[in-house]
């Protein structure tokens, strides 16, 4: 059994996860990503098209896609949705006149099939500025409560420049994921 | 064992060779012995092929097939139960049913690591139609347990009043705390000059929304600043730490600095721009770009703490999505510097 052991070892080690960043233009994801990783947030152009961070987190390897979310660019986040294990939805908060767009854009993803069996992390970014919808409302504005009940979701509020928020809410995240995909040791 | 006969055999015939010499013969004996132990090891190493948890797609599935099959039959026999029946068994049952789920939903997970992806996929689609159904009957027998990771299912009639509520809902906290905070912000003026100097960088948004003919004078540090609808509007800004984002504005002169700049169904409008990235433009057309030329008492020190201090030349840098092109977008230009208006002073 010595070299099955190994084999076994050696692919439990290689526990990937790919995550899906999207969310209306402005939203933050990108300063969200640099951000856990660790890098410079203060020039940041918003995306033309998509951006990959493979990072470890645990014993994780997290394959984080962040994907534009400028209007005209919006129709080509169906090309991520395979395989994804697990879907960030960024809010602005303090973009009060926006959020049924946000709604809108939301509901649509969550009707994607293949998107049916991923974990849903939706943050609640910019709590930092005054005047920010507090998670609670971001989440009755949503109607995230209605949602298909066999989805696992959770609302996390977050500060993408002060970088409150974020840890919390990719631990739920991958050991979400975790709980689902492999064994939690 | 047939092997083993073999090697018996070969023992014998070495044994009765005197042309051997001993010591090789003790080692030879001592090897057959090994090899002997070696295969009595596998041939009972076999037995254990059935175990669920050994490595093979064919178990998994007959065990999780069986699973699936008797939690099934179990949710059938529920729902089968006549309403008037309803004793308190049914709850333990259907915590029973909904522990055998995440069993099932265990064995995936530990087998995961070696089942083809598409195994796991069904098998977790599998389990999420069991837990749809078990969710039903749940709701069907016993309305007000639920099984489910939210405990608040929201009516319907409520949705479409929830927005302007949750809006409403924020109103009054502004208010007691800012006394022009209702997501603070100038709005449907016609004609006027409207001004506001915001004293600390504590302030986060700032709206300008429905304004026709006006000029808006804007001066300070603030987070983050919401333009829509503007027509023929003069628009002076001071440094924006976070990001602008303008939409559906027409015939405007903007004068603005921030570290993101977004617009979005512009039409013939002006910018004069200074930004720590790239400007972008979406649906927009007729609109020239030049860079930043205002001031006012204190603005280089307000400039550096929202580190826009430098122009990095950013504001001719503009990225049009619709125009994905290597070839100058028809949508915007540079502005001619003979039609630059002169520096700003407000």
């Amino acid at each position: 059994m010595g070299l099955l052991s190994i084999i076994r070892k050696i692919k439990r080690k290689e526990k990937e996860m790919r995550i899906l960043m999207v969310g209306l233009d402005n939203s933050g994801k990108t300063t969200i990503v640099l951000k856990i990783n660790g890098e410079d947030t203060s020039i940041i152009s918003p995306t033309l098209g998509f951006n990959i961070k493979t990072m470890t987190y645990d014993k994780y390897t997290l394959n984080i896609w962040d994907v534009g979310g400028q209007k005209t660019i919006r129709s080509y986040w169906r090309n991520y949705f395979e395989q994804t294990d697990g879907l960030v939805w960024v809010v602005d908060s303090s973009d009060l006149r926006r959020l049924d767009d946000c709604k809108f854009e939301l509901d649509n993803l969550l009707k994607e099939e293949r998107l049916s069996g991923a974990s849903l992390l939706v943050f609640a970014n910019k709590q930092d500025i005054q005047g920010a919808l507090s998670p609670d409302e971001i989440a009755k504005v949503l109607n995230l409560d209605a949602m298909d009940n066999t989805r696992h979701w959770r609302i996390v509020g977050c500060s993408a420049y002060t970088g409150d928020g974020l840890l919390e809410g990719f631990n739920w995240l991958v050991q979400d994921i975790a709980s689902r995909i492999y064994v939690l040791d | 064992m047939n092997n083993q006969q073999a090697f018996t055999i070969a023992t014998d015939d070495i044994s009765t060779d005197p042309t051997v010499d001993p010591t090789t013969q003790r080692k030879h004996a001592a090897m057959i012995e090994r090899l002997s132990n070696l295969h009595q090891s596998r041939v009972s190493s076999k037995s254990n092929v059935k175990d669920p948890s050994f490595e093979s797609t064919q178990s998994f599935l007959l065990v999780f097939t069986n699973s699936k099959q008797a939690i099934e039959t179990s949710l059938a026999q529920i729902q089968q139960i006549p309403d008037s029946n309803l004793n308190h068994d049914l709850k333990s049952d259907l915590e029973r049913i909904s522990l055998s789920i995440s069993d099932l939903e265990k064995l995936v997970a530990e087998n995961s690591y070696f089942l083809p992806p598409y195994e796991v996929r069904s098998s977790l689609k599998t389990i999420s139609d069991l837990k749809q159904t078990l969710d039903s009957v749940t709701s069907k027998v016993k309305p007000r347990k639920k099984f489910s990771f939210k405990n608040k299912p929201a009516k319907k009639s409520e949705t479409a009043n929830v927005l302007v509520d949750a809006v409403n809902k924020n109103e009054p906290e502004h208010q007691s705390s800012y006394k022009v905070k209702d997501s603070p912000g100038f709005r449907s003026k016609e004609n006027e000059v409207l001004v506001k100097e915001f004293k600390s960088s504590e302030v986060g948004e700032y709206v300008l929304s429905d304004l026709t003919n006006c000029e808006v004078r804007l001066k300070g540090c603030f987070r983050t600043l919401f333009i829509n609808r503007l027509q023929n509007c003069k628009i002076y800004v001071g440094p924006v730490l976070g990001s602008i984002l303008i939409e559906e504005v027409e015939g405007c002169l903007f004068v603005v600095a921030s570290h993101q700049i977004r617009i979005h169904h512009a039409k013939q409008s002006d910018f004069y721009l200074r930004c720590r990235s790239r400007p972008i433009i979406e649906q927009s057309v007729g609109v020239r770009f030049a860079p930043y030329c205002l001031s006012y008492d204190g603005i280089e020190s307000d400039l550096k703490e929202s580190n826009l201090y430098d122009d990095a030349g950013n504001w001719a840098n503009v990225d049009d999505f619709q125009w994905l092109r290597a070839v100058q977008s028809p949508n915007w230009s540079i502005l001619p510097e003979n039609e630059h208006i002169d520096s700003v002073k407000i």
